[in-house]
């Protein structure tokens, strides 16, 4: 018989069963791709780069996702497996406080390695090996072939992190950030890379959840 | 007879038994969830969640609303308080005796 930690756990991993939960991650890792790539290869006083349009991408990127999410559990997952509604400790306060943390202790890391002129490509990297890790917690260990989606991330931001700094020099360009903040540039470009492979690989696991999610279950009379 | 073995004897019982156990600890992490949840995720059919359901109402342990999502008929079941409460402390037991 399952553990009664397990079945405490079960209402959490619920969330995505349908896969819906990757499918949010993979549309903000992609808006946020979109957002970094318009704002460094635009001009430096266009409005991608001003505040005002930050605050409206990231407004509208929250809502779609929100709304997005809540109109597939209520017209899709509800009626097929059940309605749960979640405490707000665990909706909002938990992921608003390891936010905050984690946010905090990146930026920190970043200052530092920026002021002892590290190679902030590798930390970049290694920001996309923990997003692969924070992936296998949450989400790979209730389903056992996501591990092959872990791998990959993992991979990937392994990868990004030992591409030749030619490469990433490619991806940002002749732009106004190459010229003015050499430094950042090219973990700016590795960020990026992982950023847009997290992105696309949760979609299409997100995707593949959904439709076998589909086969599986029938809506109840 | 010794303290462990008289705490056996504690346990509360209306938790105790697996498919009750079940659900208090699937509602245990929510803050609602309907029955259709709770017989997916348990596997009971609906007589056997029922019957369980009644007596953990009957113990004051859920709480069971019906209401409707649009027109259709919905059964909204959460833990209350005291309920919270019992799992807490049977869990805690359950610690100290295994």
């Amino acid at each position: 018989m399952e553990t009664t930690g397990k079945l405490v756990d079960r209402p959490r991993q619920y969330h995505n069963v349908d896969g819906v939960g990757e499918l949010g991650i993979g549309v903000m890792c992609l808006g946020y791709a979109l957002l970094g790539w318009m704002q460094v290869h635009s001009p430096e006083h266009s409005a991608w780069n001003g505040m005002i349009t930050f605050f409206v991408f990231i407004g509208v990127l929250s809502a779609v996702i929100h709304y997005g999410s809540r109109a597939i559990k209520l017209r899709i997952t509800f009626p097929r497996t059940g309605f749960v509604e979640y405490r707000k400790r665990d909706k909002v306060w938990i992921p608003m406080i390891a936010g905050t943390c984690v946010s905090g202790m990146l930026a920190a890391a970043a200052a530092v390695g920026m002021r002892a002129h590290w190679n902030l490509t590798s930390a970049a990297s290694l920001t996309g090996v923990f997003l692969a890790g924070c992936y296998a917690w949450g989400i790979a260990r209730s389903v056992p072939w996501k591990w092959t989606v872990v791998v990959l991330l993992a991979t990937t931001s392994l990868v990004v992190g030992l591409l030749p700094m030619s490469v990433l020099d490619a991806l940002i360009g002749d732009s106004w950030v190459s010229r003015r903040h050499h430094l950042l540039s090219q973990p700016f470009a590795a960020l990026w890379l992982c950023m847009t492979t997290y992105g696309v690989l949760t979609l299409i696991s997100g995707g593949i959840s959904f439709w076998l999610y589909l086969r599986r279950t029938q809506p109840q009379p | 007879m010794n303290d462990q073995i008289q705490a056996i004897g504690e346990l509360d019982r209306v938790i105790h038994e697996p498919g009750r156990l079940m659900i208090v600890a699937l509602l245990s992490s929510v803050e609602k969830a309907d029955f259709l949840f709770l017989q997916n995720q348990t596997a009971m059919n609906k007589g056997t969640l029922s019957s369980h359901l009644s007596r953990l109402e009957e113990a004051g342990y859920v709480e069971i609303v019906k209401t409707y999502r649009g027109k259709v008929p919905q059964t909204l079941l959460s833990l209350t308080a005291t309920g919270r409460q019992a799992f807490d402390n049977y869990r805690k037991k359950m610690k100290q005796l295994i």
